[in-house]
């Protein structure tokens, strides 16, 4: 195992419950005489047995079908949710490009969601007033940054959204399927900035398209049902990722409640 | 575009480690410490996101008057009106209890009105406490938002509300009776017990909330009941020596009457009664703070 200066993430064994109340009821309940043995919740794990260690400086693919575990295991690694079992080790300011999009405010504008979401992620109000113009020419949605966001199309609150994230000087960036809403200009812009962002951040990157992951990850890890199915070089794991969902059916049995 | 290359960092970045669902700390702390540490964490934290707080305070403040032409004046003549229709409604019919001879109807409306201040601040935040992570739930889920600091956040902007009212029962004092008593002074020694009493409700409301709605129709059900039970329109020392000491099992009786005796009648409350204010405001803050975070993983996952 390498050193810990070196390591960004490191998970061993994580596992993750959601506790499931059929009623308010059997909440107050289990908060007055539950115990974890005889529970009145029912636990649907979502992730069941996950290690991985990613390294500072690398860039990772996540792949994996739908509720599969992806989203839980970065929702952990953002701190947002926490996991039941196993552990996990974190280190540095992690941004999450997409998750930011979801706390914008559609009737605050431009400006006002780029300070709000800069003081989510962390930032002071005087560096975010520092680095405004500079957001503000990357997500290029011009005289729209003082309207409001409900006028925005979905591709404008996502270049907002990224421009933030591309500036709060994280040590890792989650990029999660955010780049397909863009258009290619932008694409291309971000996938630059990504690729200069690499040289010293670490990247963790979910997407279904094959051709972004190779372009944009050394490795990746290929998540099913909660375990990790696979890992490795990143055209590997793509490939019988891939190929698996050419051959296996679409088995809605996996949303089964254990 | 910052440039990746020009930064030092990690050698102080934050690290997060958590094994088996538990926060492992750099070190061990005896008890003694966990317990110091405890009860500076919420100040510590609410500095720490003090950007954070500003930031959405600012916006609630402007959602809340965005829509209407008025914006701030309607904050000024609600209170203003219901000031007028308390002196006109009680005038020369209601007694108060340190004056044997009738007093003034304007006398009796401040003495209602310094009731209601504190009353109505404390049901603006009984009525959304229930539902403030529901209100900000793509906050909670979608990213690392500290949660704790949203009771901070709702109790300062209906600061702003009580704050003009108060500042209206100052100024009538002033322009009806002429003068204003020293004791107005220490009014921000009764603002803060009182807005950590506040805080600390929301905090446990809005955890109990998050995961049933219960908690909204129950709140909805008893503050209406409540205001009856609480000295706003009477004076508890008028009531027999034992209800009066019942009515101290109200948790607002303490405040309000702190806020009358400190403006209508200008003298410092019985030594008893503000020990056992400030008891309350302290045991509601950090019972509130503690409950909160017992919740606040699985409020994440529920809300």
């Amino acid at each position: 195992m390498s050193s810990d200066t070196e390591v960004a993430i490191r998970a061993t064994h994580l596992a993750k419950a959601y506790k499931l109340y059929d009623t308010p009821g059997d909440w107050m309940k289990q908060q007055l005489l539950g115990s974890e043995e005889r529970p009145y919740y029912k636990s649907f794990w979502a992730l069941k047995d996950i290690s991985f260690e990613v390294r500072r400086g690398t860039s990772i693919g996540i792949v994996g079908r739908n509720g599969c575990g992806k989203s839980t295991l970065l929702q952990i690694v953002c701190g947002m949710t926490r996991p039941t079992k196993g552990e996990i080790w974190v280190k540095g300011r992690v941004a999450p490009v997409l998750a930011l999009g979801a706390t914008f405010d559609y009737e605050g504008t431009g400006r006002e969601n780029v300070l709000i979401g800069g003081a989510i992620l962390g930032l002071k109000r005087r560096e975010i007033l520092d680095k405004f113009d500079s957001i503000a020419e990357f997500a290029g949605v011009g005289d729209f940054m003082e309207r409001p966001l409900k006028q925005y199309s979905m591709g404008m609150r996502m270049r907002l959204a990224f421009a933030i994230c591309a500036h709060i000087e994280a040590d890792i960036l989650i990029v999660d399927e955010a780049l397909a809403v863009g258009d290619m200009a932008f694409q291309k812009r971000c996938v630059a900035w990504i690729n200069n962002f690499r040289r010293t951040g670490t990247l963790l990157f979910v997407s279904h398209s094959t051709s972004e992951l190779s372009q944009l990850c050394e490795q990746a890890i290929w998540i099913d049902d909660g375990r990790v199915r696979e890992a490795g070089d990143v055209t590997d794991v793509a490939r019988a990722y891939h190929r698996s969902t050419l051959f296996e059916r679409d088995d809605m049995k996996r949303f089964a409640v254990a | 575009m910052t440039n990746v290359n020009d930064r030092q960092q990690l050698p102080d970045a934050p690290v997060m480690h958590i094994l088996d669902g538990k926060t492992v700390e750099a070190r061990d702390y005896n008890w003694l410490e966990r317990a110091i540490r405890f009860l500076f964490r919420p100040f510590a934290e609410a500095w720490h996101h003090r950007d954070l707080i500003a930031a959405i305070l600012r916006r609630e403040l402007r959602e809340r008057f965005s829509g209407s032409m008025a914006g701030w004046v309607w904050a000024v003549v609600a209170p203003l009106i219901s000031l007028v229709t308390y002196t006109i409604v009680f005038g020369g019919s209601a007694k108060l209890p340190n004056k044997a001879d009738s007093s003034s109807s304007l006398d009796y409306a401040l003495f209602v009105f310094g009731g209601l201040v504190a009353f109505n601040f404390f049901t603006e935040m009984a009525y959304r406490a229930p539902s403030l992570l529901h209100e900000y739930s793509h906050y909670i889920k979608q990213t690392m938002f500290p949660a704790e600091m949203l009771p901070i956040i709702s109790t300062l902007r209906a600061t702003t509300y009580a704050t003009i009212g108060l500042a209206l029962m100052l100024l009538c004092q002033l322009l009806f009776v002429g003068w204003l008593h020293w004791t107005v002074l220490l009014l921000p020694l009764w603002f803060i017990p009182f807005l950590g009493f506040l805080i600390g409700i929301t905090w446990l409301l809005s955890a109990m909330g998050a995961f049933t709605r219960d908690t909204a129709y129950l709140m909805g059900t008893i503050a209406p009941v409540l205001m009856f039970a609480t000295p706003v329109f009477y004076s508890h020392e008028t009531l027999s020596p034992n209800m009066k000491l019942l009515m101290y099992a109200n948790v607002l009786t303490g405040f309000i009457e702190i806020i009358r005796d400190l403006v209508v009648f200008g003298k410092v409350s019985d030594g008893l009664v503000i020990a056992w204010t400030m008891f309350i405001s302290m045991f509601f803050f950090w019972f509130g703070y503690w409950f909160f975070r017992r919740q606040q993983n699985a409020i994440a996952d529920v809300i």
